[in-house]
Formats: structure tokens, sequence, C-alpha cells
């Protein structure tokens, strides 16, 4: 490691600090960077990938990257089919995951995804000072001060990127016997053995499906029922790329999925006996394993944040934030990466923002830019819209905008209407659009129902009062050709327009 | 000419309150419920008396009284009571006869074992009882 | 499984779960989400579609219908579930009066959930009784 004066942000004063160098922490540096607004960026690791440095262990990536897709690689369109790459502004910064792909799989290998994400790095030039690990916080004058390994940071706005990858076990008897999913060892280590998961969340699931051609036995046990994303038509559930565990265990192959809890963890010879019992009848069923591995879940490493005021909610001790990802309980620090699940939104049927890449992105990037207009005085143009244009962009954005495509019913394109006549008023958080006194004008987004259907929605906003014009949808997704979506959205947007 | 168990349990189907009831949840209401008639100036049940049951209208009119005051009049398919056979509460009002009326009466302990038994009928109330209260809070703010 | 212990013993206080043995109160910890909510934030917005169920656990929170305050809403407390059982939006704002801590599920598996706890569903049925008694004039 270089000596500290060579290593970029010594500590000191600097505006703005950005805690992290997982996607979150890249994208929103590289956007602040973008609008010359000055921070530091410091992190504990030694380069730059975040959790992608070491999960997921055995499957590829949840998100895909298409190579070839229905628009040119590079264009804000294909943002839509490359859910990996970080969003640069310059074409050398963009679309960079395909490029480090194999071709055998539209789905990163997670080496591939850390390598992408050091590419961004690299051929951005975005500094970071590696190897400066955040230890304690406190609040002083008008700002904050951070406790590193290398010394202190003083900052009016923090942001912490600090994901949510801090193994959690929840406790009951036995636990010292069983690991952690972020211990899990190379699979040939588990060959022959009886394995016993914990938790039928993905990661459960992962373990499962990476160790189903070494394991003897697999059982996975957790309270609740699994729900699979196909059957609930969405990224909640059981994603696509881990059911083989669930096909297994109908086929009998060795695979056990039980709804049940787990009473205790008992050492017994060279194995382990799990007590379980199950969440319907409450019957008691002791089994054998020789590996217990616990995929419970995550915390987010907030350190002493809840004690400085970050209220945190759920087993994940997220913190509340925000519709702008800042604290809901301490006005100055902020949120990036998969951390601002901590702001899920309107929650439409249940449905919130994701904490995945491809979202946490554009929220990184629309932090980026609400940090620089709130605290920094920037003034960013807005294009103004023609009055009879209006409809059609709102009608494009559904059809095309990235943004929409992978934060349903979260982030939206607003169009407003000002002394001037109708602008852009860029993409925002569609629950601040719906909860802000804003001026009049439309916000649209996408949203996702139960059954599978996506309908473009306009929130059209009308001296503080909102309706929603719910539009059809489209087989092609092309909801620029409906005339009907036309009339109804024009109808709706009528006495808001000049 | 008593009402068929078919023909009670249709009464009530027509109800608000068990609006979106199937045949199989009304036929054991429409089975425990009994018919009575009343003539001009009897009545059903007084204000302050500890609730027992609803009451359906199935024919005549029913004046509700609230301290000595005409409150309103209830036709064929109004019923009264399906609060008081939830929670047995004292009756607020009086409710008489006018004119000779047939009427459905469901005791609370009777409609107490079928909600126990069939949890479709308790959402039904339910719901009933949201219609009810979104009803009531936009009279209010009109 | 000591999941979700202080959850579970939060709700255990409350008069919707009195009647829960503490298995079925687990299942229920696990079913409902818990969110956090600042001063002045809407939880539910008239109007608008796909809302869900809330129960407040920790804070108050107001009912709103046009602007005007209708009533405040403690610990125990449920909203929320008159927009999904008649399958309209909320009539009324509800907004959080200080900080405010709440359980939610959402819209489309309240239904289920009601017919899984038929005890819960109860003592919803009592709670709105309440209500429309002390929103009516007289008892029908």
């Amino acid at each position: 490691m270089e000596p500290l004066a060579e290593r970029p942000f010594p500590p000191g004063a600097y505006p703005l600090v950005v805690v992290g160098s997982g996607p979150g922490a890249l994208q929103v540096s590289y956007s602040l960077r973008h609008l010359g607004v000055e921070h530091a960026v410091i992190s504990a690791d030694d380069r730059p990938g975040g959790m992608f440095l070491r999960f997921p262990f055995f499957q590829r990536l949840l998100s895909w990257t298409k190579p070839y897709a229905p628009v040119p690689r590079g264009t804000r369109a294909y943002e839509r089919y490359d859910w990996n790459s970080l969003i640069g502004e310059e074409p050398a910064h963009r679309a960079i995951q395909p490029e480090l792909m194999d071709g055998s799989s539209e789905f990163p290998a997670r080496p591939e995804m850390e390598a992408s994400l050091a590419a961004f790095v690299h051929r951005s030039g975005l500094p970071i000072r590696y190897g400066c690990a955040w230890q304690a916080t406190r609040a002083e004058g008008d700002g904050f001060v951070l406790e590193t390994t290398d010394g202190e940071y003083r900052c009016h706005q923090v942001v912490f990127a600090v994901g949510v990858a801090e193994a959690f076990t929840p406790d009951f008897a036995g636990r010292e016997h069983v690991a952690h999913y972020v211990d899990t060892r190379p699979a040939e280590s588990y060959a022959g053995k009886r394995l016993f998961i914990i938790g039928k969340q993905n990661s459960g699931f992962e373990l499962a499906s990476g160790l189903l051609s070494w394991a003897s036995r697999i059982v996975l046990a957790s309270p609740r029922p699994a729900k699979l994303s196909v059957q609930t038509n969405s990224l909640a559930g059981i994603r696509a790329r881990y059911v083989q565990p669930v096909e297994d265990r109908f086929m009998g192959g060795g695979v056990f999925i039980l709804d049940a809890a787990i009473d205790g963890v008992e050492h017994v010879g060279d194995a382990f006996l799990v007590r379980t019992r199950a969440s319907e009848g409450g019957a008691a069923l002791d089994i054998e394993a020789d590996e217990v591995i616990a995929a419970t879940g995550f915390t987010a490493p907030l350190r002493d944040l809840p004690a400085l005021g970050v209220a945190t909610f759920g087993q994940s001790r997220l913190p509340a934030q925000t519709p702008y990802w800042e604290s809901a309980s301490l006005p100055g620090v902020y949120f990036a990466g998969t951390i601002t699940m901590g702001a899920p939104g309107l929650k439409k049927n249940g449905v919130g923002g994701t904490g995945a890449v491809q979202g946490t992105r554009y929220n990184a990037r629309i932090l980026a830019r609400e940090l620089a207009e709130r605290h920094f005085g920037l003034e960013l143009t807005r294009e103004p819209v023609a009055p009879g244009a209006v409809v059609d962009r709102l009608l494009e954005e559904a059809s095309d905008a990235p943004e929409l495509w992978n934060q349903k019913g979260y982030l939206a394109r607003a169009i407003l209407v000002g002394p001037d006549g109708p602008y852009d008023g860029g993409i925002v958080p569609l629950q601040a659009f719906v909860d802000g006194d804003g001026a009049d004008g439309a916000a649209m987004t996408l949203e996702g129902d139960a059954d599978g259907s996506i309908r473009p929605v306009a929130y059209v906003r009308r001296r503080g009062a909102i309706s929603e014009v719910t539009l059809d949808p489209e087989p092609l997704h092309e909801f620029r050709a409906s005339t009907d979506s036309r009339r109804r959205l024009s109808e709706a947007l009528r006495g808001i327009l000049p | 000419m008593a009402m068929t168990t078919d023909e009670k349990a249709d009464a009530l189907g027509r109800v608000a309150l068990f609006d979106g009831l199937g045949s199989a949840s009304l036929l054991p209401l429409g089975e425990a419920a009994t018919e009575t008639t009343f003539a001009d100036g009897d009545a059903l049940v007084i204000q302050g008396q500890v609730g027992t049951g609803l009451f359906v209208v199935v024919s005549g009119v029913v004046r509700i009284v609230q301290h000595g005051e005409d409150l309103a009049r209830l036709g064929p398919g109004d019923y009264l009571g399906e609060l008081a056979v939830i929670d047995r509460e004292p009756r607020s009002a009086s409710a008489f006869a006018v004119g000779p009326t047939r009427c459905l009466a469901l005791a609370s302990w009777d409609l107490f074992r079928r909600v126990d038994a069939d949890s479709s009928l308790s959402h039904a109330l339910l719901r009933g009882l949201a219609l009810r209260i979104r009803a009531l809070t936009e009279q209010h703010h009109h | 499984m000591a999941d979700n212990e202080a959850l579970i013993d939060e709700l255990s206080g409350l008069a919707l779960f009195a009647d829960l043995p503490r298995p079925e109160l687990a299942a229920v910890a696990h079913t409902l989400e818990e969110e956090w909510h600042a001063d002045g934030q809407r939880i539910l917005r008239e109007g608008l579609s796909g809302t869900g169920f809330y129960i407040v656990l920790e804070g108050e929170v107001a009912v709103r219908i046009a602007g005007e305050e209708r009533a405040r809403l403690r610990r125990g407390a449920f909203f929320g579930e008159g927009a999904i059982l008649l399958g309209e939006p909320p009539g009324a704002d509800v907004v959080a009066t200080g900080r405010v801590r709440v359980v939610n599920l959402a819209g489309p598996a309240f239904h289920e959930f009601l017919m899984r706890h038929p005890r819960v569903m109860y003592r919803m049925l009592q709670e709105q009784t309440r209500r429309l008694r002390s929103a009516n004039r007289w008892s029908r």
C-alpha cells in the first residue's frame, strides 16, 4: 500500500464524504464528480467491488446483461438490458459489463462483475482512498466527524454506501455450531455431507443450488413458506436461477424443504442434530446433519450511527430514509447502494424499490443531483418541453426509460409546469412527487401487477392534489404507439398544460 | 304462511351486511333465523336493553326512535341490530312496528356460532362494517 | 427460532393479537413488515390505489379528510383495512404526527392473512363495530 500522503483524500475537512467502494458508492461518487461536487471517498476494502468481492459464492449473478439487445449497446435505452454496468456519462464509461463476459451466459459470474466495477473505476479515474476503515462517528458543529483507521474526516454531509452484508444469525440454542452464509467454503469441501440450511431466501437457495451436486442430502428450513419470483411476477421471492432445489425436492432427489422453526442445534458425535418445530401443527422433528449453515440474512453495518440518532427498522436494521435517501431522523446523513432499501417508496400493492444494482445505480445518480442542488448551490438547467410534446415524452419514457423499467413504481419521469411553460423535471422518486407540494405536472412510472401485466401509470399533480391515471398494458410494451393512452393522458393533463 | 329456509336465507342474503355470501354460509343462518310478526306499535327492541340479535324487515315498516325522536324508517330488506349481534352493547335506539310487520330475527349467539365456524362469513361482516363506516364518514364530510 | 423476538413481544401486547398463542404470533410477526416514519410523513394516501394495512406500534398518527383532522390513532390501532376490504382507494390521509413505527401488510396479502388468523379477524370485527358505533347516532 502506498504511503498515506500518496493515497487520495488524506484525513481532513471535506464538504462531503462517501463511505464505501461498492456499486452504490462508485455511482454516487462518479455522478458527484460529473456535477463538480467536491467530496472524499473512503473505503475499508483494498479494491472496488463491495459485496461482489465475495458474493455470490456459487452461482452467477441474479441480474443479467444481454450482449445482444433490441437497442445499441451504450445507449440510454440499452441500460434496461444491462442490469450490472454503472451509468457513465461518456461512452468509455458506459456498458462495461458486456465487454467482460465470455458469452457462455447472460448472467455475469462474480469475477466478471468485480472486473466490470474495477474497469469503471479505472477508466473514469475515480479516486478512492482504500484501506481506510470508518470506525466511529460524531456530530460536531453543523456537520460530522468520521473517525477512521487513518484519522479524522470532517464534513457537512456524508453518504454511507456500506451495503447490507453483515452476517445475521438469530438467537437459538446451539447457535455456536452454525456457520453463516458468509463463511461458506468452496463447494468441493461439502462433498458427501448431509447439509442443513437454515433460511429459505435467495441466499439459502443459492447455497442449495450450488451444492446440489456435492451434498448427499440438503434440508432447507425456515418458519415461512418460500415464494418463487415466477409466482409473484416480481423480483420478490426465490429467483428463477435458484429454483432447481425446489424441483429436486419434488422429484425426491435428496432435497427437503420445511416450513419449520429451529428450536436448537446439538453437537452429537461428529454430526449435529437440528431440532425443528413445524410451523403448521407444531410437530417436532429432529434432523441429523454434517454441516449446518445459517442463510438467515444480513444487516447493515451502521456501527454507531443508531446511537448518533439514525433511526433503523426491521430485522436488517435498515436506516429509515426520506424519499431522497436522507436519514429520516438525522439530516445530513445520506445513503446509497443496497442500503437504500430503507426507503421503500409508495409500496403500492406491497412492492418496494429494489436494492439491487440495476435500481440503486439510478438512486445514486439522483442523490448526487439532489446533493448538488441542495447543498452545493448547483442550479441544474431544466430543459423546456413544448406543450404539444408532453404526452409524447411521457409515453416514450414509459416505453423506454431504464429507470422506470428497473425501479417500477419507485422512480418516475416528471414533467412540471413552470411560469415559462412545461419543463423536464428529470427522474424523481415517485414518493417525493406524490407527497410533494411543488408545481403542477405529471410523473410517469411503470407498475407491474400480480399477474404480470405492466402498465404505465401517470400521477398528475394539480394544485397539490394527486390523481392516478392507469394506462393499459401493451403486448410489446410499445406504449408510445397507443392512441388510447395518448387520449387519456391528454385529458388528464387538461388545464395543467398551457 | 311460514318462510322456508331458502326464503329466509334469501332475505338475509339481500342484506348489505351479508353481501357476497354464498348459500353455504347463508343457509345455516337462514336455518337459525326465526320469523316474527309484530302488530302496529309493537317494540322490536327498546333503547338501553342489552342487544341480543339482528332483525331483517321482511314486510312492513319499522320506526327507529332515539330519546323520543324519530330517526328513520326501515322497510323490507333493511335491518337493525347487527352491531349488537357482534358486541351485545345496549340498544342505542328503540324500534317500533308501523302497521303489521314481519321480521326475521337472528340471535347473536346463533350468528356467533356461525362466525366461529365460517371465515368467509366473518370476512363479509368485516366488509359490511367497512362499507358503513366509509358511508358515514363521507356523510359527515358533506 | 428466536427470530424477531422483540417484534413478537411487541405484537403480543396488542389487543388485536390477544387471542393468539405464541407460535401463531411468531407467524404473524414474520408476515408483517416494520416501517419507520418521520413527523409529517403520509402513510396512507387519500385517493391512491394499492394501499396496505397498518398497525401502529409506537407514536401517533392523524387521520385527515380533505386536510381536516378527524381522529388520532395510537399504539394497537389499525388502519387501511377499509380500502382493501372495499376495493377502493382510502377515503382519508393518515399522517405521522411525530415519529411513528408501524407494521404493514400489503393489500393483496390481507385477505389470506385474515383467513389464516380468524381470531385476529374476529378482534377486528369487534373494533370495527366499536368504530361504527361511535360514528353512528343510532344503531341499526
